[in-house]
């Protein structure tokens, strides 16, 4: 059995990852109430554009390059125009169902037109361990760790150093008091769904080399970024990234240490618990809103 | 229409979905004073400033602000046009600092450079505001909130500032504070228009008054007229106003 650290390190390592998922999930759904049921499947997605990019003879990081940016356009620009825009026009519930049907299509998109076998993923570093103080530790879950960790921190920045940033959790928080202020409410909006066309897109790339890249892997990897936003606080940045932390801790230890038959009850486990004690989660703050 | 108005509604009617709430609102409200908006709960009081405000559209008819037809615009293109809102209730960003907060309000400004310029001279003016500057807004009394909204709005140096319900949930003597940085800006030729549920109070400091009931204006004139109108304590007293009675 992995030691207790190791174990530690890499739970932290998933968990920035769901982190990074639950970030962009809460931001589409605070500034434009899209619950996006296909936010696992956008993280599937961007793994098979690299793929795609690498067979055409591209090298790793300028198809990683190339994946972050059909990523934005694909899954940013291109969804909030011709799904969100004219669906919400009809309501959260029409565009509720869109989102599932576009997870379905993106799912047997990739398995048709790339391949239904798991897909090696080069990871960023080789598969090595570290030796720290004794203690042993797979240097990929130390690089997905820093590399996701800086991202959260890149977008925190951003989002609470500029008054552009300002300016977008104004819209997310308070859309109607926004307007009055005269802050371009809409713009703000498509930078969040920009925004979460990047980090879908980091994640895919931290991901597939662990879970390697194949069309069902948006199935856990959605329940997981819907998970981490309830349990956090659906309305909060801060509460998606401890959602996400936690989740990822828990379910590396629970496999571990008590079943790992039984590994995917334990985050449910977890929303039940959040969800009687806190239901605003834990970090949520209950909507007030007067406007 | 008189010839010092700066805002006219001119046979507005709109309203939430298939709901008409303004019936065809008419008012002529004037420069340089505070006219206070007041009628029973649901007349469209609220509406009406969202209306005049651009959240909700015109259906037909049309509004005049400052020489200029400003039917539809969005709320960006009325506080361009000199126009600032502040809504019922709590407008501030609760988990943003105080000076962020006001930071937000400067968006609409044209130039951009004059920004930090305003928020110092704002809070010379607003010494709390100072005090609290790196506070999140959600530490603030009720009373603060609503002095940093109308801080806030004053960034931009609007001409004309609607303002819903502002003593709603403050201390009599926060109340009080409001009341005089309003006059305080009507003396310097700023246009207050004021909705409050305590009429009589909110009549007292204003110029003039509006009855509002639904959705249609029943009497405009001098403050002191409309309290000292009988009519009025029919209307509160919820017997509702004759037809005849008529807009002023
Ligand atoms: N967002 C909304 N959607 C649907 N109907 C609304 C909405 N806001 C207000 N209404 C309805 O419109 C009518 C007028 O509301 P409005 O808020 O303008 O009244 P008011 O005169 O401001 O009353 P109050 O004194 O209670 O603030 C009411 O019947 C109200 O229920
Ligand atoms: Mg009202």
């Amino acid at each position: 059995m992995a030691s207790f650290f190791q174990l530690l390190v890499s739970g932290l390592a998933t968990g920035a990852i769901y982190a990074l998922i639950a970030v962009g999930f809460t931001l589409v759904w605070q500034t434009s109430q899209t619950i996006n049921f296909a936010q696992g499947e956008f993280v599937m997605l961007p793994a098979f554009f690299i793929l795609a990019a690498m067979n055409a003879g591209a090298p790793f990081w300028l198809a990683c390059l190339i994946g972050i940016v059909l990523s934005v356009v694909i899954l940013g620009l291109l969804f909030k125009f011709i799904i969100v825009d004219p669906m919400l026009k009809y309501g959260v519930l029409p565009l509720v169902i869109s989102t599932i049907a576009l997870s379905l299509f993106l799912k047997e998109g990739a398995k048709d037109f790339y391949s239904s076998q798991a897909q090696p993923f080069p990871s960023l570093v080789p598969a090595t361990d570290f030796h720290v103080f004794g203690i042993v530790v797979s240097l990929q879950s130390l690089v997905v760790l820093a590399a996701a960790t800086a991202t959260v921190v890149a977008l925190h920045v951003l989002l609470t150093k500029t008054r552009l940033g300002r300016s977008m959790q104004a819209t997310a928080q308070n859309p109607t008091l926004a307007r009055i202020l005269g802050i371009d409410v809409n713009r703000m909006v498509l930078y969040t769904f920009l925004i979460n066309g990047a980090l879908v897109a980091i994640a895919s790339i931290l991901i597939s080399p662990i879970y390697l890249a194949k069309f069902t892997n948006g199935e856990t990897l959605g329940i997981a970024a819907f998970l981490a936003a309830i349990i956090g606080g659906f309305n909060q940045v801060r509460g998606a990234i401890l959602g996400g932390v936690i989740l990822g801790v828990l379910d590396n230890l629970s496999a571990a240490y008590i079943s790992a038959q039984y590994r995917g009850a334990f985050p449910l486990i977890i929303l039940i618990v959040v969800i009687l004690f806190r239901p605003q989660g834990l970090l949520g703050r209950i909507e007030e809103r007067t406007v | 229409m008189s010839a010092d108005a700066i805002l006219t509604l001119d046979s507005v009617f709109a309203g939430y979905g298939k709901m008409t709430i303004l019936n065809g609102t008419t008012a002529s409200i004037r420069r340089a004073a505070i006219t206070t908006v007041i009628g029973p709960n649901g007349a469209g009081k609220s509406t009406m400033f969202k209306t005049v405000f651009g959240l909700l559209p015109v259906r037909s008819g049309s509004i005049a602000f400052d020489g200029k037809t400003v039917t539809n615009f969005t709320p960006r293109q009325m506080l361009d046009a000199g126009a600032i809102y502040i809504p019922q209730g709590r407008n501030v960003f609760p988990e943003l600092s105080v000076r962020h907060n006001l930071e937000l309000g400067g968006v609409a400004l044209p130039l951009q450079d004059v920004l930090p310029q305003r928020i110092d001279a704002i809070m010379e003016r607003f010494p709390m505001l100072r005090e609290k500057a790196n506070a999140q807004a959600s530490t603030l009394s009720g009373g603060q909130q609503k002095l940093l909204e109308v801080a806030r709005g004053l960034l931009l140096d609007p001409k004309l500032i609607l303002i819903d319900e502002p003593s709603i949930g403050l201390s009599p003597l926060m109340v009080q504070e409001v009341f005089t940085i309003l006059k305080d800006l009507r003396d310097k030729g700023v246009t207050i228009l004021l909705i409050e549920q305590n009429a009589k109070q909110a009549l007292q400091m204003s110029d003039y008054g509006l009855v509002l009931e639904q959705g249609q204006t029943r009497i405009e004139n001098a403050a002191s007229a409309i309290l000292a109108d009988p009519r009025i304590a029919q209307l509160f007293l919820g017997g509702g106003l004759p037809q005849t009675a008529g807009a002023a």
